[in-house]
């Protein structure tokens, strides 16, 4: 198993060295550099500025430098803030979205599992009908729409009750969190839905169920004990790219109920061309992503044996 | 509750359809049997004859919808089960009812150990803690000549071979200690072999516990091999009945005698296989006489639209070359009198 983690992880790190390669390339393909805007005034200043961040030197200088600081855990300075470091930023935004993405994560996981399972147990029944609506609802309607909505709903509440419940919009406490983690996390939970639904009517057509069924155990006892974990394994499995979508998703919910998350930097950045910070939050992503992507493979291999012996042989 | 029964299982009259967007099919129709206490009745036809929608529908394993059980009764030593609400069926399946299925790869949950698929029927049936019920998983491994129990208890299906997973779906159906058992071709996954040493287990087993068995079967190698009593059944119906010496012996049914005729011996090596020409009725519309009348070779008038009654008693076929009117030829040719 150890071993197993082991190969896991120097893979993950010839990613995140692949995605680094790759961003760096791309960005300097883009034309234009960080330093036009207005900053840049006489060639003196731009010369000074270009010294400053190293760009007076080679492509594939920078690159090596780059990835040399990277390696230390340095990701440089920021061109968009003065004097501001990129692991600055990450450090002060990075736990907001980390919050705001692993609360949307859980919504979904245990939303779609337990809807899932409820279509699947009520199939063809009204159960069944009214929550396949709002399935496809949620995999259908983007993101902001639902947070927009969400808005327009708690603002209704507050009047109606005179009093704020729920904030419409900001950081802090775990009321900030509800609704913006709800709403990032509606498609994923809308797919996951669909997925551990088709798997559980799957697994209920199974020779062991029938087997469970000729052994005389309760309805509850085989659900619990012999559809749940079996029907879970698939929907565990695209854990990994769930991952991807809210965090990729998370940039817009962010902007819609104005919290404080990476989310900003990391579009901004692209915007006006901030080569360090575009590195950094990509990377920092790529290498999170990649982090979780394992865990999720950890945590399959727990839940499935045939996994786990493989992995240990 | 009496013990004086003769029979661990009766069946009457059992019927069952499912509905489907092709129409009803009657996969089983007016089936009737008796098993006695302490021996094995096979049950013998072709793929498709009912022969598992019969003991499926006993166990209440038949999904329903589509499937309906139209009438019929099933007396297990005396208790009718048949119609039963789960809850209530969960006291006899399991329990004084085992049953071990073809395919025990697939019958077996792939992410639970072996012994905790065991000691789940312990814990539900005898109220035992987790324990207990290892002590007696290892010791029904150990019965059932499963080497190494304490290691291999702890294994999953996957780390199995199919012969050693039969093995211990009969240590798992045998856990609550069953009157009767109930195995749907638990041998027709596996190589001869294998299947030898789990037919040899099966009747060990059957002497030491004194257990009644059903064993559905399509290999008449099998049931010469263990069965006492036979059912023939073909297209949802049973043809003939009787002990094994009266089946392969004096066989009553132009059906059975097919089926012996197709059986490969070791003698004749340059013939041909012979086989029953024609294939099964449609069981969406089941023929109005005898299932088997567009097959048969005496066929006669009466056949194609009556269905015979079964002529005997202890052995008993249905077929009306047993009528008294029936041409007593084709009887002293090939058909032995099953009333005699």
């Amino acid at each position: 198993m150890t071993l197993y983690i082991l190969k896991r992880l120097a893979i993950g790190i010839v990613t995140i060295w692949f995605i680094a390669t790759a961003t760096f390339i791309a960005m300097h393909l883009v034309p234009g550099n960080p330093l036009a805007n207005e900053k840049a005034t006489t060639e003196v200043i731009r010369a000074n500025l270009e010294r400053r961040y190293g760009l007076d030197k080679p492509v594939t200088e920078q690159y090596i430098i780059y990835m040399g600081n990277m390696l230390r855990g340095d990701f440089g300075i920021a061109f968009s803030e003065e004097n501001r470091s990129v692991n600055d930023i990450i450090r002060e935004h990075f736990p907001v979205s980390a919050t705001l993405g692993v609360l949307a994560l859980l919504f979904a996981t245990l939303g779609g599992v337990l809807w899932g399972a409820l279509t699947a147990i009520y199939r063809n029944r009204w159960p069944d009908y009214v929550i396949m609506f709002f399935v496809i609802l949620g995999i259908s309607v983007p993101s902001f729409v639902f947070a927009a909505l969400s808005q327009w709903l708690i603002l209704n509440l507050n009047q109606v009750t005179g009093s704020s419940i729920l904030p419409v919009a900001g950081w802090g406490n775990f009321r900030y969190m509800l609704v913006p983690a709800l709403v990032l996390g509606m498609s994923t939970m809308a797919y996951l839905t669909r997925m551990m639904r088709s798997s559980m009517l799957e697994v209920s057509n199974t020779d062991y169920i029938r087997t469970a069924r000729a052994k005389g155990l309760s309805t509850t006892r085989i659900f619990i004990f012999h559809q749940l974990r079996n029907a879970i394994l698939p929907v565990i499995t695209v854990l990994g790219p769930a991952i991807a979508i809210i965090t990729t998703g998370g940039f817009v919910v962010e902007s819609v109920f104005a919290i404080p998350g990476l989310g900003r930097y990391f579009v901004q950045a692209v915007a006006q061309l901030d080569y360090t910070v575009i590195m950094g939050t990509t990377v920092f992503f790529g290498a999170f992503l990649v982090l979780m992507v394992i865990l999720v493979d950890i945590l399959y291999s727990f839940i499935d044996p045939r996994i786990r012996l493989q992995a240990e042989q | 509750m009496t013990s004086v029964n003769q029979y661990a299982l009766e069946v009457n009259n059992l019927a069952v359809e499912f509905t489907t967007y092709g129409g009803t099919v009657k996969a089983v129709r007016d089936v009737s049997f008796k098993l006695r206490k302490g021996t094995t009745l096979a049950i013998v036809g072709e793929s498709g004859c009912g022969k598992s929608v019969t003991v499926q529908s006993l166990m209440g394993l038949i999904p329903m919808p589509p499937g309906k059980i139209t009438s019929g009764s099933a007396l297990l030593d005396g208790e009718e089960i048949l119609g039963l609400k789960t809850e209530r069926l969960n006291q006899y399946r399991g329990k004084r009812l085992g049953m071990i299925f073809q395919d025990a790869m697939s019958a077996l949950n792939p992410t639970m150990t072996i012994g905790n698929q065991i000691a789940e029927t312990l814990i539900v049936h005898r109220a035992m803690d987790k324990k207990t019920a290892w002590v007696e998983v290892l010791e029904l491994l150990a019965l059932t000549q499963i080497s190494e129990p304490a290691r291999r208890a702890r294994q999953y299906p996957f780390e199995f071979s199919g012969g050693m997973l039969q093995r211990v779906m009969i240590a798992m159906s045998l856990a609550c200690k069953p009157d009767v058992l109930i195995a749907d071709e638990p041998t027709t996954a596996l190589d001869v072999t294998i299947q030898a040493q789990i037919l040899n287990l099966l009747r060990n087993l059957q002497e030491k516990q004194g257990l009644s068995i059903i064993l559905i079967t399509h290999d008449l190698g099998v049931v010469a091999r263990m069965a006492h009593d036979v059912a023939v059944m073909y297209a949802g119906q049973i043809v003939e009945t009787g002990s094994v010496d009266d089946i392969f012996y004096r066989s009553s049914h132009p059906y059975t005698v097919g089926l012996k005729e197709a059986m490969p011996s070791n003698k004749t090596v340059e013939q041909e296989l012979r086989v029953i020409a024609g294939s099964p009725p449609d069981l969406f519309a089941p023929p109005e006489g005898c299932g088997f009348y567009a097959r048969c070779m005496y066929a006669m008038k009466v056949c194609e639209k009556n269905s015979p009654p079964i002529f005997g008693n202890h052995h008993g076929a249905r077929c009306w070359l047993h009528h008294a009117n029936a041409p007593a030829h084709i009887l002293q040719q090939s058909l032995k009198d099953p009333t005699n």
